[in-house]
């Protein structure tokens, strides 16, 4: 008896505690979710106070750069909200974001008076914060560093000209670089006061005054910065624990003092902690350079020595630590990239990029799952916030519990975590010039793309191609088709053209010409990086500067890449494959008229039906799917004669985030029925409605791409209607139909299970859904040919199956 | 002449559909063969466009958009000018030269002459999905096992890449036929529609003698055979005949039966083709209302499955 009752107290108490946690979680996640996302000035005006000094002006640019993000970090307003547990604020606002005005800076402000009016992603700001930032303009009207990457006047405005209205390509970089995965590891081990104790020593065996004198200078400022950020912290958690009358607030104000005397300036001692020390980090290296794409990678992995040790000494449950978790995890949706709406057409979604990944493997390649795994999986799935993007390696011991705990997540709806292949793409990344237990260590970045952990520099998202309208100008002589100036090669005219190889060099001349011009706008981007941007906040928390001396900008890290996006490749695979069939095989049409009819918008319906109804990517047809992976091989052989100004590799990378869209609406016409201005398929996704043959025959296609080679990672959105996937029998067929992908070879795997009212929209739109398919036993049919009455019914059948 | 149309019968047959990632057909992740043919007509047909043994022509009015590029071509002159009707079946052969014009799918072929090793070709694309989810190819339609003579060379070539294979059958065939492939079949599901002979005649257009007997014979001699009934509100859900379904599969040492529950989505295709069963007004029901047949066959020791 005696005993049932000691135990019953706990359990009791237990039950108390969670449902607390429950509502803290609740309050925090509501907080953020339905604050109104702002512009915050203060970086803005506290970069611009620092350099409107002439003083500092004269230091060396490393410096400059250190002290004046010192100064933000010592500047901007603190808060800690109700309920924290994790503290900092990236910006002024609940949730908001940052101007840049010496990167993307003032392309941006031109849209300061349009943000709270526009329609997507409306920001708020005020009367006065707009004035402020109308008062920097001029100072940095002609220094921020687009403008700055040439020094002749004329490529100057080419250039910025250019990328305003970029139709053939778009130099991401010119807005900074950042897509890192920062060795948080290290931070939380050793404190900045153990990075600045490394710098030392690395300094005193240079030159005084050389430049790496100043590198390791610059890296113990900002160190110092960073320590200093969090004392701020402890500082205002211990004034508002004095005020604060609620007892258990009041201790957890004084724990999170604690925290912040500790972290990051020394090592972290707890898990919460080692949270608090890298989400100290996450904010500051946001603010540094580009706010894209920083991400703590393997939390799960990296985090679990700190967990595991609390929860045998008893300072933590795992309630507790899943609370912590999802505090932070929350914290991550309280930045947002502050764009104009040109940018935005690129970059759509308030995308912030920010990974962490879980699962995979440890150096030696033994499975690394472990509770902490299963506890960012849940916070995951139960919040469902915007930010961080949570991804899930894979590999094939991947524990089935682990499978299957995603596969659920997945078929109830959920579209994250993105599955990553760990075989395939430790494979990859060896190829690449990995080591393999850095290759082992890997994490995505940004969108898809896998880089080391705390190693690599590889700015992913450096530059965007727009592919298909490179056909554009094969088919009129270097010409876009409503143009009479000629803005590609000169090639040969259609009339001339006898064979498909000649369609095919004609298009490859195109691409090597833009692909040769992007590279070299990129190459000055690069260094006009190096030269007005260094990053010592980066470069510390990245394997290899420190040592070298050198910043990140300059080549210093581990492993240096530069990712150009190929965007486009199926669309113009599949109108590569559109031209041979229908002039060179069926003979329908005589290329010279395949061309006029294009640049009349293909304004004959017959035709148009023709050419839209050839097979193309995606259908397991392996010849149409040659063509997108010709493209994909043409694009990647170009890239392979250049070497970045960091000395690495350019990678090409299979996802276009939106970038399809844009890219599509100021293409022309093209020959597998796409009309001008029509948006291009996405990533390596077919073009939208024209696989035809489901989910096996669309992973096949994708299977033929050699993905050991595409290093800069693929986006596959695989998009499921819930009345296939309905059931029990629905889930066990997603998780084997992504083993036999995985299995193959295949790289990446978003799967999207979509909502049931798709079907609504399929009903009332035919043509938006043409292959969704019935499927009852023993019955055949496609959605679209149902009558009305029926897909009322099978709506509602479905509605009541998921 | 007969030898000619002989040789077609071994290495062609009419085949309306093929379903990749099938579900629901079987284990795993399947391709479902449909079959052209049916020695049955069922009124409640799922798929009446399979009924018919050769191709035929489809109109879907809804897609149309008077375009008429159809017309002209026709060798037969059978295309019309109506709005709801674009063949006039009386004259047309099936030769699909109009819905090769037809630029908007309005008009379709059902029915394509495959070749087995074709067919072959087709069904093992998805072969790696098999391995991986257990599952394999089912043989559907119409009733499969009238081309049992395609079977013959279509299967144990199949079976050389170690598929899986399941058929799906309404009973109607020679014994024998069926015993010519029984060693290339892994599972057969057989549907019983209905246990008297008067009504299952009123409603499929046979009765069901041969259907009960080959029952029988089946189950002596294959394992893995699995009984199943589509359920028709008003036709065979009546206590009688599920309790008398439940004792036969009782004497033939059965255990289980799979229950599918009636939808209407047949009709659909109905008004596009110019054959099948006469319209057959039914509301659809769904596996909820299925619980008290399941009760049924459970109280007499059979276990039920019930689809969704
Ligand atoms: S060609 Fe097609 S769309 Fe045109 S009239 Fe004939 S059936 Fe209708
Ligand atoms: S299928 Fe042949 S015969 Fe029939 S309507 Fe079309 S073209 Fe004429």
């Amino acid at each position: 008896m005696q005993l049932s009752m000691t135990e019953e107290k706990p359990i009791h108490q237990k039950c108390q505690q969670k449902s607390q946690q429950k509502t803290r979680i609740q309050n925090l996640k509501t907080a953020v979710q339905n604050y109104k996302p702002g512009v915050c000035t203060e970086r803005a005006i506290i970069w611009t106070t620092y350099f409107n000094n002439r003083d500092n002006r004269k230091k060396p640019q490393v410096i400059q750069m250190a002290e004046a993000l010192k100064d933000v970090l010592l500047k901007k307003s603190i808060n800690i909200y109700p309920d924290e547990l994790i503290v900092g604020n990236f910006s002024s606002k609940r949730v908001g974001g940052s101007i840049y005005p010496e990167l993307h800076g003032v392309p941006v402000v031109e849209d300061v008076f349009k943000f709270s009016g526009r329609k997507t992603t409306p920001l708020q700001i005020s009367g006065s914060e707009i004035w402020q930032l109308l008062k920097i303009v001029p100072f940095w009207l002609f220094k921020f560093l687009a403008i700055r990457a040439y020094k002749s006047p004329f490529k100057k405005i080419r250039f910025v000209f250019s990328q305003l209205r970029a139709v053939f390509y778009l130099i991401n970089e010119s807005g900074g670089i950042s897509h890192l995965a920062p060795d948080y590891e290290k931070l939380i081990q050793i404190g900045t006061d153990g990075i600045i104790k490394e710098a030392n020593q690395y300094q005193s065996s240079v030159p005084k005054k050389s430049e790496k004198y100043y590198f390791y200078e610059a890296v113990k400022i900002i160190a110092g910065g960073l320590a200093q950020f969090g004392e701020r912290y402890a500082k205002l958690a211990r004034n508002m624990a004095k005020d604060e009358s609620d007892p258990v607030r009041k201790k957890e104000l004084e724990a999170i003092e604690q925290a912040c005397l500790q972290v990051p300036g020394k090592g972290a001692k707890t898990f919460q902690q080692a949270v608090q020390s890298l989400f100290f980090a996450q904010i500051a290296i946001n603010l540094e350079s580009l706010d894209n794409s920083v991400c703590p990678g393997r939390m799960d992995y990296y985090l679990f020595p700190y967990y595991k040790k609390d929860i045998q000494s008893g300072l933590i449950s795992k309630e507790e630590a899943k609370e912590i978790v999802a505090a932070f995890s929350i914290k991550m949706s309280e930045i947002i990239p502050v764009f104009s709406k040109r940018i935005t057409r690129f970059h759509g979604g308030m995308f912030s990029g920010q990974v962490v990944t879980v699962g995979g493997t440890d150096y030696d390649g033994n499975d690394s799952t472990n509770e902490l795994t299963y506890i960012f999986l849940e916070v995951m799935d139960e919040l469902r916030m915007r930010q961080p993007n949570y991804h899930a390696r894979i590999h094939v011991k991947s524990p089935e519990k682990y499978i299957n705990t995603i596969n659920e997540i997945l078929s109830n709806g959920g579209n994250s975590p993105a599955l990553y292949n760990d075989d395939i793409i430790v494979e990859m990344l060896c190829k690449q010039g990995y080591k393999i237990s850095d290759a082992r260590n890997y994490t995505a970045v940004g969108c898809v793309e896998p880089v080391s952990q705390g190693k690599s520099f590889a700015s992913t998202d450096a530059a965007l191609l727009n592919v298909p309208i490179l056909l554009e100008l094969a088919l009129n002589q270097g010409k876009r088709f409503n143009s009479l100036v000629r803005s590609g090669a000169k090639t040969m005219p259609v009339s001339k053209m006898k064979t498909m190889a000649d369609v095919n060099h004609a298009f490859e001349i195109q691409l090597s010409f833009k692909l040769n011009k992007l590279i070299r706008d990129l190459k000055a981007v690069e260094s006009a990086n190096r030269r007005l941007h260094p990053t010592p906040l980066t470069s510390m928390l990245l394997d290899g500067c420190l040592k070298s001396g050198v910043c990140s900008t300059a080549g210093g890290a581990a492993y240096n890449f530069s990712g150009i996006q190929c965007v486009g490749p199926v669309d113009t695979g599949d109108a590569l494959y559109a031209i041979e069939q229908a002039v060179f095989v069926d003979k329908r049409i005589s290329i010279k008229d395949l061309v006029k009819l294009l640049k009349n918008n293909i304004n004959d319906k017959k035709l148009r039906a023709y050419l839209r109804n050839l097979i193309k990517f995606g259908n397991d047809d392996e010849e149409a799917d040659n063509r997108t992976i010709y493209v994909i091989k043409e694009f990647m052989k170009i890239l392979k004669k250049h070497e970045n100004t960091r000395g690495g590799k350019y990678v090409a990378g299979l996802y276009s985030v939106t970038a399809h869209q844009y890219f599509g609406e100021v293409t022309g016409a093209l020959p597998h029925g796409r009309k001008k201005g029509e948006s291009f398929a996405s990533g390596i996704a077919p073009v939208n409605g024209m696989d035809k043959n489901g989910p096996t025959a669309l992973i096949n296609s994708v299977n033929r791409i050699d993905f050991t080679e595409t290093a800069n990672g693929i986006n596959f959105n695989l998009k499921f209607d819930s009345l296939c996937l309905r059931g029990q029998t629905g889930l066990l067929a997603l998780g084997n139909i992504l083993k036999t992908y995985f299995r193959r070879g295949g790289m990446q795997v978003q799967v999207n299970i979509m909502d049931p009212k798709i079907l609504l929209k399929a009903r009332d739109n035919p043509e938006l859904y043409p292959n969704l398919l019935v499927r009852v036993s023993g019955y055949s049919a496609y959605f679209n040919d149902l009558t009305q009455g029926m897909k009322d019914e099978i709506i509602r059948r479905t509605c009541i199956t998921v | 002449m007969g030898t000619e149309k002989d040789k077609k019968h071994k290495n062609y047959a009419v085949i309306f559909d093929i379903q990749r990632f099938s579900l629901h057909d079987g284990p795993g992740i399947r391709t479902t063969i449909f079959f052209k043919g049916c020695p049955l007509s069922c009124a409640w047909c799922q798929n009446p466009e399979s009924q018919k043994a050769g191709p035929e022509m489809a109109f879907y009015a809804e897609q149309c958009q008077e375009s008429y590029a159809c017309t002209g071509i026709c060798p037969q002159n059978a295309i019309l000018r109506a709005k709801q009707s674009r063949i006039n079946y009386d004259r047309c052969d099936a030769c699909g030269k109009c819905a090769l014009e037809c630029p908007f799918n309005a008009l379709r072929i059902i029915g394509k002459n495959w070749h087995y090793k074709e067919l072959v070709d087709e069904s093992i694309k998805d072969k790696d999905y098999f391995l991986d989810s257990k599952g394999g190819v089912t043989l559907s339609g119409g009733e499969p096992v009238m081309h049992v003579k395609f079977l013959q060379n279509f299967l144990p070539l199949l079976k050389k890449h170690g598929i899986h294979v399941n058929i799906e059958t309404c009973g109607v065939f020679k014994f024998k036929e069926i015993e010519s492939i029984l060693l290339y079949l892994d599972l057969i599901y057989y549907d019983i529609k209905h246990i008297d002979p008067k009504v299952h005649k009123q409603y499929t257009g046979a009765d069901n003698r041969l259907i009960l007997d080959n029952f029988t014979r089946m189950v002596k001699v294959f394992p893995k055979l699995q009984a199943r009934i589509p359920i028709i509100p008003g036709v065979n859900n009546d206590r009688g005949n599920i309790l008398a379904t439940a004792r036969f599969l009782k004497q033939n040492n059965q255990t289980s039966i799979h229950c599918l529950p009636y939808h209407s989505l047949g009709a659909a295709k109905l008004a596009r083709i110019n054959s099948g069963p006469a319209p057959f007004n039914l509301q659809s029901i769904t596996a909820k209302d299925l619980l008290p047949i399941k009760q049924m066959f459970q109280g007499e020791g059979i276990h039920a499955v019930v689809y969704d």
